[in-house]
């Protein structure tokens, strides 16, 4: 299903779809002079993973916010399993995890009271606790470090110590605002491999990120900008859909090879890439701008397209 | 396993978690067990407004033995305190700009000649104006004296011509409750009151700014437990350091300064409850207005000066111009030390404060409640 633009999406159509999880409806919250949702809407299916992708400033947090039932919004509507989550109190808090992006443990509490609080406050008994924790700890590998300050775990363990007070009361519905950020890539693998299981398991999983690469990963993805989607859907079909044709340009004065591609009308993006330029042109012109490049002696490679091309190519027609 | 109430599970946990932080943190622990006792002793020993030899220089232009008698008897009380004698008025500027005196008496050439005389005579007493109180009681002292002495010229002059002596109204002074006139005992009520507002408002408010700053607030309000339980989760501990604060500085202040205990203990913690959910209430309210420690320690401050200044600790209400005292009795502070100095000073029961205690309960109620509906709107 394609996701309406949000100027599309009338009032009068809002409705919770059932099967759905999550859904936001044409979410709008202004911050002073920030437009920070402008008509976010997107709707996440029980037992999906969906990825929230886009630039710092996109309006990623804000959206998990609302979707936690943290902020109020100025217009439009949240919903966790079709009910409010600012009103739904505890029906909705029992079916939902939050893992912020930042801190948000206490950082005088070691690993254990942490979860022990965050379990009480469940009311998860004793019992179910112990082997919770114990699992969660497991497969964390936070076990060493039971008694350690939370203020005195590395970045990595510190976001397996908030994932793990998240999924401590099994929630229905994960929130994770930027899991990955500032981890390392070994605890990266591990954190989408425990993602995995998670959902695999019946649980519901919207995550935000900023790395383009991450959104393949995902069932569905939503790319937001501006505080807008700009595209939802599987990355396979999304990839699939992109008109451009991307290349990497070889060899060639790279200041130079700018400027000529600066003046190319068929050329609708450049990326650098290390020592690399990606470029996305228009279906069919491959040819004219490897004519174009060829007295720099700078020649086209075709690669696979790749879903930073794909938000670079629809921002870019957002703005045009 | 017997299933207890959801929200004592919640609340539980929540003050277990606080008293842990609270008993982590040697600065709160510090502001909150050895500060007070520092303030007793500090309040106690330094606060005084007893003016005790305060120095007094003598300027004698008259060297008659009368005159030095003047002076030996009017220092003799201890009011005031030899520091010096010129004939020098240059002297005196100096002395007291340097503050080496405080006060200079001076006995104009051939008083004793001119008393003999029948002539009136005078005494000039300069003081140094810059510290009113100590001013006073010198003044105080020194027309007393010389009042006596007057009555008594008279009196010989009366008897030595056969007549008897006119009746005299004098007046009596007999002192109630502090026959003494220490400090302690009117300064360790203060104390209390200004502690609680440290132990309570202060680490309240930075408290709760703490979870907002931390991110911790938003993690806690995600699950199931509701803001109020959060709240009353928190300040649990307080409240109970609170009353515990106020039950050392009382204890100090008996053993050490020897403050009365007149009235009932009981009335004492009442009050001191009732208070307490005011100075919580003001904390939580600051709470909602800072976002980090840092304000909130601020605002605190800014709230607990003026309502120390104005609630008659220190300087007495009436002294204050009548748009100050009405603005008093908006200030909670006022009613505790009212409530305490009433009835640890003078023994005073229910029947003589409990409007105080009403006014204590209406503010600590209102506070509490408007405070809690700002935050729950603010998380919201």
């Amino acid at each position: 299903m394609a996701q309406a633009p949000a100027a599309a999406t009338s009032g009068a159509t809002l409705g919770f779809e059932p099967g759905a999880a999550l859904e936001a409806q044409a979410l709008v919250r202004r911050f002073g002079a920030t437009q920070a949702l402008d008509g976010l809407s997107f709707t996440v299916g029980r037992g999906q993973l969906f990825g929230l992708v886009g630039a710092d400033g996109a309006g990623k947090t804000t959206a998990i916010r609302a979707l936690a039932g943290l902020i109020s919004l100025d217009s439009g509507r949240a919903l966790v399993l079709g009910r409010d989550p600012a009103q739904g109190r505890a029906a909705v808090r029992e079916s939902l995890g939050l893992m912020p992006q930042q801190a948000s443990l206490y950082p005088d509490l070691s690993v254990g009271e942490n979860l022990r609080f965050f379990a009480r406050l469940y009311c998860l008994p004793r019992a179910l606790f112990h082997e919770r924790s114990s699992r969660l700890l497991e497969i964390t590998r936070l076990g060493p470090f039971l008694d350690r300050r939370a203020d005195a775990l590395s970045g990595g363990m510190y976001k397996k110590l908030a994932l793990a007070c998240a999924l401590l009361h099994r929630p229905e519905v994960l929130l994770l605002d930027e899991p990955t950020n500032g981890v390392d890539p070994v605890s990266r693998r591990e954190l989408w491999a425990l993602l995995h299981e998670l959902v695999h398991d019946g649980m519901t999983v919207l995550l935000s990120t900023p790395y383009m690469d991450e959104a393949e990963r995902c069932h569905r993805v939503g790319f937001i900008h501006h505080g807008r989607l700009l595209l939802a859907g599987e990355p396979r079909a999304l990839l699939a859909g992109l008109d451009d044709e991307t290349y990497e340009v070889e060899g060639g004065e790279r200041e130079q090879v700018d400027e000529r591609l600066a003046n190319l009308a068929e050329v609708h993006a450049a990326s650098p890439a290390g020592s690399t330029l990606r470029i996305a042109v228009a279906r069919g012109s491959g040819g004219t701008v490897g004519a174009a490049l060829k007295p720099l002696a700078a020649s086209l490679r075709p690669v696979a397209p790749n879903f930073e091309d794909l938000f670079l190519a629809r921002v870019r027609q957002e703005a045009a | 396993m017997i299933a207890r109430p959801r929200w004592t599970v919640q609340l539980r946990a929540v003050v277990r978690k606080e008293v842990r932080q609270t008993v982590r943190d040697r600065r709160i622990m510090f502001m909150l067990i050895i500060a007070p006792l520092l303030q007793t002793v500090v309040f106690g020993f330094a606060v005084d407004f007893q003016f005790d030899h305060v120095p007094t220089l003598v300027v004698g232009h008259d060297a008659s033995a009368q005159s030095r008698q003047h002076i030996r008897r009017l220092l003799a009380d201890g009011t005031l305190r030899d520091a010096g004698h010129t004939t020098e008025l240059s002297e005196v500027q100096h002395k007291l700009q340097t503050g080496d005196a405080a006060a200079a008496l001076i006995l104009p050439a051939g008083l004793a000649r001119d008393l003999a005389a029948q002539r009136p005579a005078e005494v000039q007493v300069i003081l140094d104006g810059g510290d009113p109180n100590r001013a006073v009681v010198v003044a105080g002292a020194a027309s007393r004296y010389f009042g006596e002495t007057a009555e008594a010229m008279v009196k010989a002059r009366l008897a030595a011509r056969g007549i008897a002596p006119p009746p005299l109204i004098r007046a009596t002074p007999r002192i109630w409750f502090n026959p003494s006139l220490k400090t302690p005992p009117f300064m360790i009520p203060g104390v209390m009151t200004i502690l609680l507002v440290i132990t309570t408002t202060l680490v309240t408010a930075m408290g709760l700014s703490r979870e907002r700053e931390m991110g911790t607030l938003e993690q806690v309000l995600v699950t199931p437990i509701r803001p109020v339980l959060l709240l009353i989760g928190k300040m649990t501990p307080f409240l109970v350091i609170g009353c515990f604060d106020v039950l050392l500085v009382l204890t100090a202040g008996v053993w050490i300064f020897g403050v009365p205990l007149h009235g009932s203990l009981l009335l004492v913690a009442t009050g001191t409850v009732l208070y307490v959910l005011s100075t919580l209430g003001i904390g939580l309210l600051i709470s909602t207005v800072s976002r980090t420690q840092q304000q909130a320690f601020l605002a605190g401050f800014l709230f607990a000066m003026p309502a120390i200044l104005l609630s008659g600790v220190m300087t007495p209400i009436r002294a204050m111009p009548l748009w100050l005292q009405v603005v008093t009795f908006f200030n909670p502070v006022r009613y505790y030390i009212e409530v305490l100095r009433a009835v640890l000073l003078k023994g005073a029961g229910l029947v003589d404060v409990w409007w105080r205690l009403l006014a204590l309960l209406g503010f600590g109620l209102t506070l509490l409640t408007v405070a809690s509906l700002r935050f729950s709107k603010r998380v919201a």
